[in-house]
This record gives structure tokens, C-alpha cells and sequence, in this order.
């Protein structure tokens, strides 16, 4: 009878385990979860729907709001102000825009590229399609992107940061207030959700990477300003 | 009696493991689905004959312990 009891149980665990499947089908069981890496274990489509219906499960929340320690490559070259994808080096009226796309399972918390002092937050394109945000919208084929832009006065010349959202995320956090002296590869800022960086140098700038390369916050060198006398 | 499907007061050891089995190799196979990007006919033929190995090993292993 012993037996029958521990094989009974057996069998109960296996049920459960297929019911699970089944439950969560066609996305992962949370049994299977721990082998699969961040973009097969929160598949984009169901992110999307959780995105839809404006509630997300607690492990993925986690994942998404870490916050690793970065170490900054030693020299003076800008470090990527996030993790994500090179998506555009555009230049336009003598600036040079490198855009960063950042993706559901890229790490969201933002990095100054070279030390400096905060000149401006400046927030944007907050509620309509006008102004800036229109302006900019170029830059990730959005219509109403929600944005931050703080500018920071270098050794090597201004260089700004955006931070850009979409309208339907629309949470930017900023971490420094104007007059802040603030160091290479220190925290700036989280964007909640789907997003955008752009990093904004004078067109002399020396890029460092490429459209199509995968960068990451305060630790990829991704530009060189030859320093002014 | 030690039988395949029931011995005494238990589910036979034979069935029991085939089952259990059945039911690892089948979420085995949804992790394998989601980690690689392979044919699904392939999939299926390489999930269907692992199957048919692990069934036969358990039924020959039963028979020759039960002999």
C-alpha cells in the first residue's frame, strides 16, 4: 500500500506539471522557466499582453528593473549611456545622433557617458504629438515619444542624452538635477519599458561603433572627442 | 506476481515508469522546442524515436528483471 501511496504522489506531481503546461501554453511553463534564456522565457508576445492589459508577472519585473554594477573601461572615450542595440549614427545640423534601442530584456537603467556637470533636464513631448516630440519622432518611428534630455557640460564639450519612451509607457525616472557634477559611467536615469536612448555629440566626434552593434551602459566605449586645449 | 500494469497493491513498475517517463520526455521536448530553431517535422521525428528508445529500454529492462 506504502508503494501505491509514493506512486500515487509521483503521478499527482507529474499532473500538475502538465497541467501547468498546459495552462501557460504556448508560452513557458514556469517549470521550464530557469533553462531558458530572458527572451524564450518572457516571449515578446506575452510581454506585449501584459503590456495591454497593464499588469506583468513579479519574476519578470524583477528582471527587468536590475540594476547591475559597471565598471568603466579606463580613458576618455563616451561610454554607451545604455544597453541595447546601435540602431542609428545620424548627423543632422552638427549633431551626431547614435541611437540606442533598448528591448523588453535589456537592462533599463541609463549611464552617463563621460563626467561632466548636469546643465539641464528638460522633459518632452510629454502629452501631445507637437514640438519636440514630433520633431524627434524620426529617430524611432514613434508618433509621441515621451522624452528626458539632460545635456552635460564635458571637458570635451556638451554632450546630451535623451531618454525616450512611448506614449503608452511614458515612465522616465531621472537620478540628477542640474548643477550635479556627475561621473563617467555613473547612473542618470531608468526608462520603464519599451524605449529609446539617443546620445547627441558634435558631428566631429569619432564614433567608436556601428549600426547593428550591441552596446552596453558604462562599460562600451562608443565614441572619442578629441579634447579642446 | 509482478506484473507490467498492476503487481499486488501497486501500479506495476513497468507502466509506472513509462508514464513517468512519458511525461519527461514530453516537457523535455518543449524545452528543446523553445532552445533550438529546428524543423518542426524534424523535431518530431528525433522527439517520437528518443520516445520509442526510452519505451523500449523500460519494457526490455522489466522483462529481464521479472524473468
Amino acid at each position: 500500500m506504502g508503494i501505491l501511496v509514493v506512486q500515487a504522489l509521483v503521478l499527482l506531481a507529474l499532473m500538475v506539471a502538465v497541467g501547468l503546461w498546459l495552462f501557460w501554453f504556448p508560452y513557458p511553463s514556469p517549470l521550464l522557466r530557469r533553462w531558458l534564456p530572458p527572451r524564450k522565457r518572457w516571449p515578446e508576445a506575452q510581454i506585449r499582453g501584459w503590456l495591454k492589459r497593464g499588469r506583468f508577472e513579479r519574476a519578470f519585473v524583477r528582471y527587468f528593473c536590475r540594476d547591475p554594477e559597471r565598471v568603466p573601461p579606463p580613458g576618455t572615450s563616451l561610454l554607451a549611456p545604455a544597453d541595447g542595440l546601435v540602431t542609428g549614427t545620424e548627423e543632422r545640423a552638427g549633431i551626431r545622433y547614435l541611437v540606442i534601442a533598448l528591448s523588453f530584456w535589456d537592462m533599463h537603467v541609463q549611464r552617463c557617458p563621460l563626467s561632466g556637470k548636469v546643465v539641464s533636464v528638460e522633459s518632452r513631448g510629454d502629452d501631445f504629438m507637437d514640438g519636440e516630440g514630433r520633431e524627434f519622432a524620426f529617430l524611432r518611428e514613434k508618433a509621441c515619444p515621451v522624452q528626458k534630455r539632460l545635456v552635460v557640460a564635458t571637458e570635451a564639450g556638451q554632450v546630451a542624452v535623451r531618454l525616450i519612451t512611448s506614449i503608452t509607457a511614458r515612465r522616465i525616472e531621472t537620478w540628477v538635477r542640474e548643477g550635479d557634477q556627475i561621473e563617467r559611467g555613473q547612473r542618470i536615469g531608468r526608462i520603464l519599458l519599451g524605449s529609446t536612448v539617443v546620445l547627441e555629440l558634435p558631428a566631429a566626434a569619432g564614433l567608436l561603433v556601428r549600426k547593428g552593434e550591441r552596446v552596453w551602459a558604462g562599460q562600451t566605449p562608443v565614441a572619442q572627442i578629441s579634447q579642446t586645449p | 506476481m509482478n506484473g507490467f500494469l498492476w503487481a499486488y497493491d501497486h501500479l506495476g513498475w513497468g507502466i509506472f515508469s513509462v508514464t513517468v517517463f512519458t511525461v519527461l520526455w514530453w516537457l523535455l521536448g518543449d524545452l528543446v522546442w523553445r532552445l533550438k530553431n529546428i524543423g518542426f517535422g524534424r523535431f518530431l521525428a528525433a522527439m517520437f524515436s528518443g520516445w520509442l528508445v526510452g519505451v523500449g529500454l523500460i519494457v526490455l529492462g522489466f522483462f529481464l528483471g521479472s524473468r
